[in-house]
């Protein structure tokens, strides 16, 4: 794989996603160890996260790196230190890796422009979030029988496609992977049709499953979301954009990149029920982003030698 | 629908038929039967006959804009007589708008109108609810859990939407809801008067709100339409500007347009009685206006008619024009003034008038608007020679505040037949007569 970080999934290829897979895979049967010793990774947040904080965290630990974070608080990002301005700081301290978080849409292309140092997007904006599209396709997988398993299933991305940097993400990392992706979600919490999206748009839960739909990916409805703008009320989201137990009967798998509201766009007896991945996808998150390290680090040339 | 205790069965014969939909022109039979138009020819035989001999039939009219004051106004008009004043006037279906009080903005409240209308209307009434809570064009109604109560479309009528961020958060909702949007387009900044900012209202004295209120809220309208794809109808289209702006988005946007009976017959000119009467929104405009809504509806530009049938309590309209309640009387009328004014004034042919009041409506709405054999038995009857003076007497509506008092009119419906059944007959012992 050669790349400079990973800022999006937009430009990866199959054969890319299928070689980070099977290496998250030898990670989590623990065939390597230690890759990361020696390397120094950066965790650069400026906005909260808590999985994907400490999933990176523990990624980059159990593979022996050493690991400096930077939260919005207690450091330099609260003094109002520029974004270009900590990554080069760090670039220039001799970090291997940079792991960043942003608010922003694009932080990340542009925190790479100016580090030699590979960056690892954890989510910028309404931009990326790739490493949870790679670790969706890794829990996907181990459901469904491998990558090859993927293959002309059919996923319905259900919730706020339109500010939701999860669905840019794992929309190609779907398409990649061979599936059919179909969009629910109201007109509002839509792209415009006549954009880049030239995918099928449905309406409802119900739509999704009489599609024939073998995975429900449910996004999370932001809070700033439910003021009547957009959508006029939980109660009528959840009625058609909320998937309950009673979809469950189809037999489709039920994801959810987390946190969940509980209610809103996943009633909470589904949450763990068997047929949910959520999970497997907090699970996966941790063999999936030692995997992306040791690419992006070079650290994996050395284990596969 | 109210059961008259007619026969299933009728056979309205040698009526001057007239119906643009499927091109019928001359006398001859209909027969109905089970609700439906059956046969349509010459010496058709049947239990029930209605001799309709020097009468013309249309297709019934469907009026998409009507306030029929329920809930709330029932002291102005509600489902029973706002339906026989539409009957009275040829209406076979109606639309009506939510700004009623309570608010038609609650999926229960939906399910109730739709209730009563079953039990109360004599005509096919669908129901409008709001297109944003309150109508006050913030937050986004219920629209699926609306459309599942029974809600035909969505509607901002009475007030506009103040914010085009939220009218077009409003367009994208309801093509997902899969419902038609009816647009008041007004712009409040602009309209701070209470009649058209002409000449009249300058004399007068009376403080006047631009065309550009109505003009600007239309172009935003038509542009958010073409934009997020919804199903749009522009209604009360007022000014000669709007209705070219429509015409510019026809094949642009999913969008059709309306106008009224009041805008293509009347003008500011009323202003000057100082009679709050005639105080409508939107405003009555100048002659170049009206004539040019003519223009437009004969040119199909403009879709329909519609009549924004308002009902008023006599103490909301004998006031001063700038504190009397705005809106016309105008399911009864509607055909008269029109006939008197624009067909016999040589404006418009009565083709397409039956045309703007039957078919295209009709087919907005999704039923009637055709005497196809096999489509709904919606009918009107009219005698086009006779004259009526409209006077509160005359009127079936529980109000009376029509801009055509005192006019005597020529032209009148003499029945209006619904799903095969008579719910307006001045036929005199026509109807039911025996073969």
């Amino acid at each position: 794989m050669e790349t400079k970080g990973l800022l999006t999934l937009e430009d990866v290829g199959r054969e890319d996603i299928r070689e980070i897979l099977d290496l998250a895979r030898a990670f989590a049967k623990g065939r390597v160890r230690d890759a990361l010793e020696g390397k120094t990774v950066c965790l650069a947040f400026f906005e909260a996260s808590t999985r994907t904080a400490v999933s990176f965290e523990l990624a980059a630990r159990r593979s022996g790196a050493h690991v400096i974070s930077l939260s919005e608080k207690g450091s330099a990002i609260a003094k109002g230190e520029s974004l270009v301005d900590t990554v080069v700081t760090l670039d220039r301290l001799g970090a291997d890796a940079i792991v960043l978080r942003h608010q922003a849409a694009g932080a990340a292309a542009l925190a790479a422009r100016h580090t030699s140092a590979p960056v690892i997007n954890a989510g910028d904006g309404c931009g990326q979030h790739p490493t949870q599209a790679l670790l969706d396709l890794y829990a996907l997988c181990e459901a469904l029988g491998g990558f090859e398993g993927l293959q002309n299933r059919r996923v319905a991305i259900i919730g706020d496609v339109l500010h939701s940097r999860v669905a840019r993400s794992v929309i190609p990392a779907f398409l990649q992977a061979g599936m059919e992706v179909a969009l629910v979600a109201p007109r509002t919490l839509l792209p415009p049709d006549e954009g880049a999206l030239d995918l099928t748009v449905l309406t409802s839960v119900d739509e999704a499953l009489e599609w024939g739909a073998d995975v429900l990916y449910m996004l999370r409805l932001q809070k700033e979301r439910m003021t009547g703008a957009r959508i006029p009320s939980v109660a009528e989201y959840s009625r058609f954009y909320g998937v309950s137990r009673r979809h469950l009967d189809s037999g489709a798998l039920v994801m959810h990149p987390g946190p969940v509201n509980r209610g809103v766009e996943i009633s909470g007896d589904v949450v763990l029920d068997a047929s949910s991945l959520i999970p497997d996808q907090v699970a996966a998150g941790v063999c999936v982003r030692s995997a992306v390290l040791a690419l992006t680090t070079g650290a994996a040339q050395s284990v596969a030698a | 629908m109210l059961r008259n205790g007619y026969p299933a069965e009728l056979v309205v014969r040698q009526a001057n038929v007239l119906d643009p939909a499927t091109g019928l022109d001359g006398p001859m039979d209909v027969r109905l039967s089970s609700g439906r138009i059956a046969e349509v020819g010459e010496g058709l035989r049947g239990p029930r006959v209605l001799d309709a001999d020097g009468l013309h039939l249309f297709p019934g009219f469907v009026d998409v804009h009507a306030h029929w004051r329920t809930p709330g106004r029932e002291d102005e008009e509600d489902i029973e007589s706002g339906s026989a004043a539409a009957a009275a006037g040829g209406f076979t279906g109606v639309v009506m708008m939510p700004n009623t009080d309570p608010i038609v903005d609650r999926p229960v409240v939906v399910s109730g109108l739709v209730r009563r209308v079953e039990r109360e209307s004599r005509v096919r009434a669908r129901v409008s609810a709001a297109l944003h809570v309150g109508l006050a064009g913030e937050r986004l109604t219920e629209m699926r859990l609306l459309q599942q109560a029974g809600a035909f479309c969505v509607s901002d009528d009475g007030l506009g939407t103040a914010s085009a961020g939220v009218l077009r958060n409003g367009m994208l909702y309801a093509r997902s809801a899969r419902l038609p949007v009816i647009l008041h387009c007004e712009d409040h900044t602009l309209a701070t008067g209470v009649v058209h900012d002409g000449v009249a209202a300058s004399l007068a004295g009376i403080p006047g709100s631009p065309a550009s209120a109505e003009d600007a809220a239309t172009a935003t309208a038509l542009v958010l339409a073409a934009e997020t794809g919804a199903r749009v109808h522009i209604t009360h289209v007022s000014t000669a500007l709007s209705a070219a702006l429509v015409g510019f988005f026809r094949d642009r946007a999913d969008v059709t347009a309306d106008t009224t009976p009041h805008h293509l017959t009347l003008t500011e000119e009323l202003v000057s009685t100082l009679d709050g009467l005639y105080r409508v929104n939107p405003p009555l405009r100048p002659e170049y206006d009206r004539a040019g809504l003519g223009m437009a509806l004969r040119d199909r530009v403009l879709d329909f008619v519609a009549t924004d049938h308002a009902p008023h309590a006599s103490e909301e309209k004998e006031l001063p024009i700038e504190e009397a309640a705005p809106g016309f009387l105008g399911h009864e009328t509607a055909f008269a003034a029109l006939y008197t004014d624009l067909i016999l004034g040589g404006k418009l042919s009565l083709m397409r008038l039956v045309e703007t009041m039957s078919c295209a409506p009709g087919r907005w709405v999704g039923t009637g608007g055709s005497l196809a054999v096999g489509a709904p038995a919606d009918l009107t009857l009219v005698d086009l020679s006779e004259e009526w003076t409209v006077g509160s007497a005359t009127l079936v509506s529980r109000s009376s505040n029509s801009p055509y008092l005192g006019r005597t009119l020529k032209g009148r419906v003499v029945g209006t037949i619904v799903g095969g059944e008579p719910v307006h007959d001045r036929t005199g012992a026509r109807f039911g007569a025996r073969a």
